[in-house]
């Protein structure tokens, strides 16, 4: 076996199929931003404290920050704030957190939704608690967290009052 | 290209491929697997980076979890979300998939494993105390084949532990808990979520006819490893978890620890801790606890 300085990766970010050759411990933060042009994941500590840079991978929270080509095999799912602003559900989070004065500076602001979006995933009535321990590893020095959380709470709701609008329209 | 990126890798897909390379690299060769720790230290400068790395977070039998004879085996690259959500772990090992649910947050524990928090050797990791508590065992493979390691003689010392240079955690041997077995995991930080841990404790008990038949505590953070508290299990021993063996055990933790001061609390806040953690564990699995 050869030790490799480079590997080809074919992952799909944010729907897409993307084909990189890269060093395999390139941070997927510094893939993301420099190589791919997507901005949306910030580098806040760098050492997986804040979770500015949370992305998805396969539907899973992780920061991009300490995740390497090396660990992310072809095929892999990647989902970036990008993806999500195309996504119904991202629009819902989107609105509550802009209506409900949960942004102040905004750099926190995609890796929360990203950690949001993945609670909303598995957990579809949250409790505040619920949602306060999915946002544990998310740093904000602007807001004192209270908007963000009641933002999420609102866009659960939300969410679930357009599934059920959806599914008596289907029955309708 | 930052320095931490001039790393060469190798990709092995098997335990043997994994001992092969190993053995024929230098001291300029590492493992890496979810990289929660070693990724902050290459990319932070404090250690230089390795010119190998040997990526093995795709190796299967690096991620068994199954019941076999009265213990789980649970293999090295788990990461902490997968035993904290396991049905599995949470009914056989309550202590331990309690640790796994507060290590970090959710996004550190769906890339950190259970072998890296062993093997990075930190007196502070939080599996580590359950894993005492149920008396785990490491199952170490290497180019002389495999060998079991009790967890206690496992830590050697502080940030010293039983593994050779050409050797790896392949996965523990946890025993379950037993009928009329009960657990319970405490840890303080400065906040619930991120904050390594000031002092962590874990505590098994099997209660029989109202009476303590077995009894394990550990704690980290107090001495240069996770420790058993055997001065504590000796108190319980045989009676009642009632209010009197409470307070002698909650005693005897603050005489028996040893810890110090540093950058994260003092060793006078951690005596005190230590002591109120197991009264806290004790009251939680003896049914009184407020």
């Amino acid at each position: 076996m050869k030790a490799v300085a480079r590997v080809r990766r074919t992952w799909i970010v944010n729907g897409e199929e993307r084909k990189l050759s890269v060093a395999p411990m390139r941070r997927l933060l510094d893939i993301l931003r420099a190589d791919l042009g997507l901005y949306g994941a910030k580098e806040g500590c760098g050492e997986g404290e804040c979770g500015a840079c949370t992305v998805l991978i396969n539907g899973e929270p992780r920061v991009a920050c300490l995740t390497v080509a090396a660990q992310i095999p072809d095929g892999t799912e990647i989902l970036t704030i990008e993806g999500l602003a195309d996504t119904a559900e991202g629009r819902i989070l989107q609105e509550a957190f802009v209506s409900g004065g949960a942004v102040q500076c905004g750099f926190c602001i995609p890796g929360m939704l990203m950690a949001a979006y993945a609670l909303l995933l598995n957990n579809s009535e949250p409790s505040e608690e619920d949602v306060r321990r999915a946002l544990a590893g998310n740093l904000c020095r602007c807001t004192g967290y209270v908007n963000i959380v009641k933002a999420v709470l609102a866009a659960a709701r939300r969410l679930n009052e357009t599934h059920r609008a959806e599914s008596q329209g289907e029955q309708a | 290209m930052s320095s931490a990126e001039s790393s060469r890798c190798f990709f092995p897909e098997s335990v043997e491929e994994i001992i092969t390379l190993l053995a024929e690299g230098n001291n300029r060769t590492c493992l890496l697997c979810g990289g929660t720790d070693l990724l902050v230290q290459w990319h932070s400068g404090v250690t230089a980076p390795p010119e190998t790395v040997i990526v093995i977070n795709a190796v299967p039998e690096l991620k068994v979890l199954r019941e076999e004879e009265g213990h789980l085996v649970i293999g090295a690259a788990l990461s902490h979300r997968a035993l904290a959500v396991s049905e599995l772990v949470r009914s056989r090992l309550p202590a331990l998939a309690a640790a796994a649910a507060d290590v970090g947050a959710v996004q550190i524990q769906n890339s950190g494993t259970i072998g890296g928090n062993v093997a990075n050797a930190s007196p502070a990791a939080d599996l580590v105390p359950p894993l005492l508590a149920a008396g785990a065992a490491v199952i170490a493979a290497g180019p002389r084949g495999r060998r079991r390691i009790p967890m206690e003689s496992f830590l050697r010392g502080y940030r010293s532990i039983d593994l050779a240079d050409d050797e790896f955690i392949l996965h523990f041997e946890v025993p379950v808990l037993p009928a009329g077995g009960r657990e319970s995991f405490h840890k303080l930080g400065s906040r619930a979520a991120q904050a390594i841990s000031k002092v962590a404790a874990a505590c098994r008990v099997v209660v029989e006819d109202g009476r303590v038949r077995e009894a394990a505590v550990a704690m980290g953070s107090v001495a240069p490893t996770a420790i058993r508290l055997p001065e504590v299990e000796k108190i319980l021993s045989g009676r009642p978890l009632d209010s009197s063996t409470i307070q002698e055990a909650t005693e005897a933790a603050r005489a028996a620890v040893r810890p110090i001061d540093d950058i994260r609390s003092t060793a006078e806040y951690r005596r005190w801790a230590a002591g109120s953690l197991v009264e806290l564990m004790l009251e939680e699995l003896s049914g009184t606890a407020p």
